[in-house]
């Protein structure tokens, strides 16, 4: 299930890796908190080409433009240029 | 009850925290000069100040991912493709109020593991890391209100977020990737591939037993393999980036398949080029997505000024993507750009920005003559600047982040010194420079002062007042010595006089050869200083004196790891001079296997993972062709043997001098014995303390060391203008500045001597035994190379600086002299008068360097019993500045017991 919490959203700007600020209101928050304003941030674990590895916590595949890369499901994907919605 | 060091030392008449010329006002004396910053930069200050240091895997994910689907490829074209997919993939984040953007990742304060070059010392904890990073998943995040102290430092994991090296913050959801990243690495890091070759060096097994032991404090090829030099931002601010790429391309034709006489490498010349075109198309993908992101911002922001600054930022990074820049604000954000792309590309400390105020200046200039810009938007930019470089992190091990760097990424500002022509360079926007300092009071940028007899006097008495505000910058360097150590060192690469004077300082304190170079701006010709030379501080990394000297009075056992480090050298020691002699033998063949083992790690080091942009930036690589590792950079002789714990050994054989040789009062064996007993003294380890402060007698002390550590402890000491204990000093440095210039780098360039601490006399000295000038076991050394140990400089600042200036030191990349002053002893003009006759009178002696703390003892111990109440206090440790939280225990105790000047 998706986790709508603010480190998700591009609602957030992080500070660090434990808070940031709300883009909305400026206010300084945790980044483990629920996003009242979630926008969905593009991450691997949203794309197509991202398939979770069940055995390996924190990894998976990522098979953009036909080969198959290690990846890992919370990395931004804001700049990849093969970032394809589910 | 045992007594404590500090009670026994007020018995044999000496002080920690020893007052000198006076007595300090009761009443904490808080700094005269406390300067604000623009609001905007206040704001983004705060944002700083609660931010921790951030670590993530996005950059070395990219990279790993491109550079291992290039087997074969030519090493310059897979490192460049690599570099430029990761440049390419890095999330853009501005944060509101910024009026100059970008960062090295994707948080205030980012960096992240570079595997390809060391990923042993995460690796190492694997398996507690990985099963860490499973069980903390329910843990909250509340838990982070408990790292108050200790600045930004993540010293252990909280919440969702895991500590590396005591550091770094990295999310649990990254610890798999990051272990996986690092095993591709395995066997092929140049920490691994170095190792492997290195081990073929004879004499290996001492090279290991040096490190173990603690004799040198870390390698040199793997861990910080560039840096503490000046970065040159030259050709993007005379071509843009679409201009040397354009450049490149016709090289490449010129080039391509011509050896031009070098059947060595002049063939590389074509891979070289493309290499230079892919590493630009990287960062202009990594600017332009800056570009975008702004703009995305400016699109959904409803704040006026907000989206208006927005689009601002979006239009100036779109120009300087490809072009020249037009404006001040274009040119600086360029400048501070390119300094981030290259500390992106390896893992830097010292990447210092070098004579901005001079490299600015044609855009300053034709700004402020057609009213483009005020002095006060140019202050604030020039704050803001301050907090980019503060921000800076640099990942890297605990020993190397922590027991050297204290944290500290030393991008060193440069002001004064003379121009091409041998006058003063110091102009209008090197005033708001310094100003900022104080304005904007953070530890970077460090600025170091050219102190030539031409500066003006208001520009030295705007240094003092910045000093007062309790920074500890600028330091003051001596500009005629930096240029003769140029012209001595340099002179067969073709330094001349005229070039000499570009110098600037990189890292801390790193003298750095630098060149002029002409820029032109809408029709005039400018000629601006930037480096030219490779990385220094690199080669053989701090060897700890007193350490070497112990395991001289220990036949090469160092006792307290019971490591045999050198072969016993059987001699009996019956002179002073024959001491001394076998000190040098040892010294010299812990210099040579580690010149030897460092130059194969460089050496991997430049066959795999050598600079592309940054080579592209430094003259001459574009001209020939050549980059870093095939000798591309105008100067290559930057190699150096670096010294730690200076005056604590030159005390120490003081001491034996007098007390076992001179006057006979002990035996070599009694002298050994009370060094093996720590004077009676419970050891450091023993108490788990290892500050001066707290060091306490056994308690079933027999005294039976109490006369003898009274009399160690009032042999004669360095600082004094005692001849006796100078010699010494004048002895050892003339002999190691010309030992030093005997070795060979793998650029086949002598070396030379540098005498820095950084952090390192607290680390080094935790591995040291009691030394014979009353030192006790464990705690620090005496602070940068000629700065007085705590207390022993009783006959005031002249006569220090007359010990310190007893040798050339023209002969030393550096020397570093601090020196901590009361407010109330400099108060007012007159008091900033003095302060400035101070700093004349040394360097007419010959000093290079010297820097003042400026503050009140009282205010450091209260700071360090109630940290959470100095987050902003500063403190100026070896050569650099700091903040106090952010520094170690034994640090913060020197820096305490250190002499406080009460008149001047």
């Amino acid at each position: 299930m998706e986790e709508k919490i603010y480190r998700n959203s591009l609602n957030f700007v992080p500070v660090d890796v434990a808070k940031g600020i709300d883009r909305s209101t400026g206010k300084r928050v945790n980044a483990d908190d629920i996003d009242p304003n979630y926008e969905r941030m593009p991450k691997c674990m949203h794309c197509k080409n991202f398939t979770l590895n069940e055995e390996k916590i924190g990894l998976g595949i990522c098979s953009m433009m036909g080969k198959e890369h290690l990846a890992y499901p919370d990395m931004a994907a804001i700049t990849c240029e093969g970032y394809d919605e589910k | 009850m045992a007594k404590s060091f500090k009670e026994m030392l007020a018995e044999s008449g000496q002080e920690l925290e020893f007052q000198s010329g006076g007595k300090a006002p009761d009443k904490l004396t808080p700094r005269e000069i406390i300067w604000e910053a623009h609001p905007r930069i206040e704001k983004l200050k705060e944002i700083y100040m609660d931010s921790l240091s951030s670590t993530n895997n996005e950059f070395p994910y990219w990279y790993t991912r491109e550079y291992f689907q290039h087997d074969n490829e030519i090493p310059v074209i897979r490192r460049a493709k690599a570099l430029k997919t990761a440049f390419s993939h890095l999330t853009p984040l501005i944060y509101p109020g910024e009026l100059m953007t970008m960062r090295k990742g994707s948080f205030f304060r980012a960096s992240f593991p570079m595997p390809w070059l060391s990923e042993g010392f995460y690796m190492a904890n694997e398996s507690s890391f990985y099963q860490e990073a499973l069980k903390r998943g329910s843990a909250s995040v509340d838990e982070h209100s408990e790292f108050g102290q200790g600045g930004g430092n993540v010293p252990k994991s909280f919440g969702k977020v895991m500590s590396i090296a005591g550091k770094f913050g990295m999310r649990q959801e990254e610890i798999p990737v990051l272990l996986e990243l690092a095993k591709k690495w395995e066997g092929k890091s140049v920490d691994d591939l170095g190792n492997k070759y290195e081990r073929m060096v004879p004499d290996y097994d001492v090279k290991e037993a040096i490190m173990r032991s603690v004799v040198c404090m870390f390698d040199s090829g793997f861990t910080l393999p560039q840096g503490r030099e000046v970065a040159n931002y030259y050709y993007p601010l005379e071509y843009g980036f679409e201009g040397i790429k354009k450049i490149a391309r016709e090289k490449k034709s010129e080039v391509a398949g011509k050896a031009d006489g070098d059947g060595m490498v002049g063939m590389n010349r074509l891979y070289n080029y493309e290499a230079v075109i892919i590493a630009i198309e990287g960062v202009q993908k990594w600017i332009n997505n800056y570009a975008e992101h702004a703009t995305w911002l400016a699109a959904r922001e409803k704040d006026a000024t907000q989206k208006k600054e927005y689009q601002d930022i979006a239009e100036r990074l779109f120009w300087i993507e490809k072009n020249q820049p037009r404006t001040f604000i274009e040119a600086f954000q360029m400048i501070e750009t390119i300094h981030l792309a290259i500390l992106n590309e390896d893992a830097i400390s010292g990447l210092s920005a070098g004579r901005i105020g001079q490299v600015l200046y044609p855009w300053f200039e034709q700004d402020i003559e057609a009213g483009r810009i005020t002095e006060d938007e140019v202050l604030e930019l020039l704050e803001q600047d301050r907090l980019i470089k503060t921000s800076i992190d640099c990942f890297a091990s605990v020993g190397v982040v922590g027991g050297v760097l204290s944290g500290n990424t030393f991008n060193t500002l440069s002001v004064g010194g003379v121009n091409k022509h041998g006058k003063t360079a110091v102009n209008k926007l090197e005033y708001l420079i310094v100003k900022a300092g104080g304005t904007n009071a953070m530890p970077q940028s460090n600025i170091a002062l050219h102190y030539d007899e031409t500066l003006p006097d208001d520009f030295l008495a705007l240094a003092a007042d910045v000093i007062k505000t309790g920074c500890g910058y600028p330091a003051f360097m001596n500009n005629d010595i930096a240029e003769q150590f140029m012209i001595n060192h340099y002179g067969h690469e073709g330094m001349t006089i005229e070039e000499a004077r570009s110098w600037a300082i990189g890292g801390c304190l790193e003298t750095s050869p630098s060149c002029w170079k002409p820029l032109h701006l809408n029709g005039k010709e400018y000629f601006i200083p930037g480096g030219a030379g490779q990385p220094t501080s690199v080669g053989v990394h701090f060897i700890a004196m007193p350490k070497v000297l112990e395991l001289v009075l220990f036949n090469g056992v160092d006792k307290r790891s019971g490591i045999k480090v050198f072969e016993p050298h059987n001699k009996k020691l019956e002179t002073f001079a024959e001491l001394f002699e076998q000190f040098k033998a040892y010294w010299e063949k812990a210099v040579d296997v580690l010149a030897l083992t460092n130059n194969i790690q460089h050496d991997v080091w430049r066959k795999n993972n050598m600079a592309v942009f940054q080579s592209l930036t430094k003259p001459d690589c574009l001209d020939s062709g050549h980059l870093i590792n095939e000798l591309g950079y105008r100067y290559n002789a930057t190699f150096n043997v670096e010294s730690a714990g200076n005056v604590t050994c030159i005390n120490t054989l003081a001491a034996l001098k007098k007390l076992v040789y001179d006057d006979k009062k002990y035996t070599f064996e009694e002298m050994q014995d009370a060094i093996e007993n720590n004077f009676g003294f419970k050891t450091a380890h023993e108490i788990g303390k290892f500050s001066l402060m707290d060091q306490e007698k056994k308690d079933d002390a027999t005294k039976k060391y109490d006369k003898m550590h009274f009399e160690c402890l009032n042999a004669p000491k360095y600082g004094n203008d005692d001849f006796y204990a100078d010699e010494i000093l004048l002895d050892w440095e003339n002999w190691f500045c010309e030992h030093s210039e005997t070795i060979e780098s793998l650029y086949a360039e002598p070396m030379y001597s540098c005498q820095i601490s950084v952090s390192t006399h607290g680390a080094m000295g935790s591995a040291t035994l009691a030394t014979f000038d009353g030192r006790l076991q464990g705690t620090t050394f005496a602070d940068a190379s000629l700065s007085a140990y705590p207390g022993t400089d009783k006959n005031g600042p002249f006569a220090l600086m007359n010990s310190a200036a007893i040798w050339d030191h023209s002969m030393s990349q550096n020397s570093q002299l601090n020196i901590k002053v009361h407010p109330s002893a400099i108060k007012g003009p007159e008091g900033s008068k003095k302060l400035i006759e101070l700093v004349r009178g040394y360097m007419r002696k010959g000093g290079f360097h010297v820097q003042f703390n400026i503050v009140d003892s009282k205010v450091l111990k209260d700071a360090q019993a109630n940290p959470q109440n100095y987050r902003d206090l500063m403190v100026r440790v070896a050569g650099f500045t700091q903040y106090w939280v952010e520094i170690g225990k034994q640090v913060q105790d020197e820096l305490i017991a250190r002499t406080e000047y009460e008149s001047v």
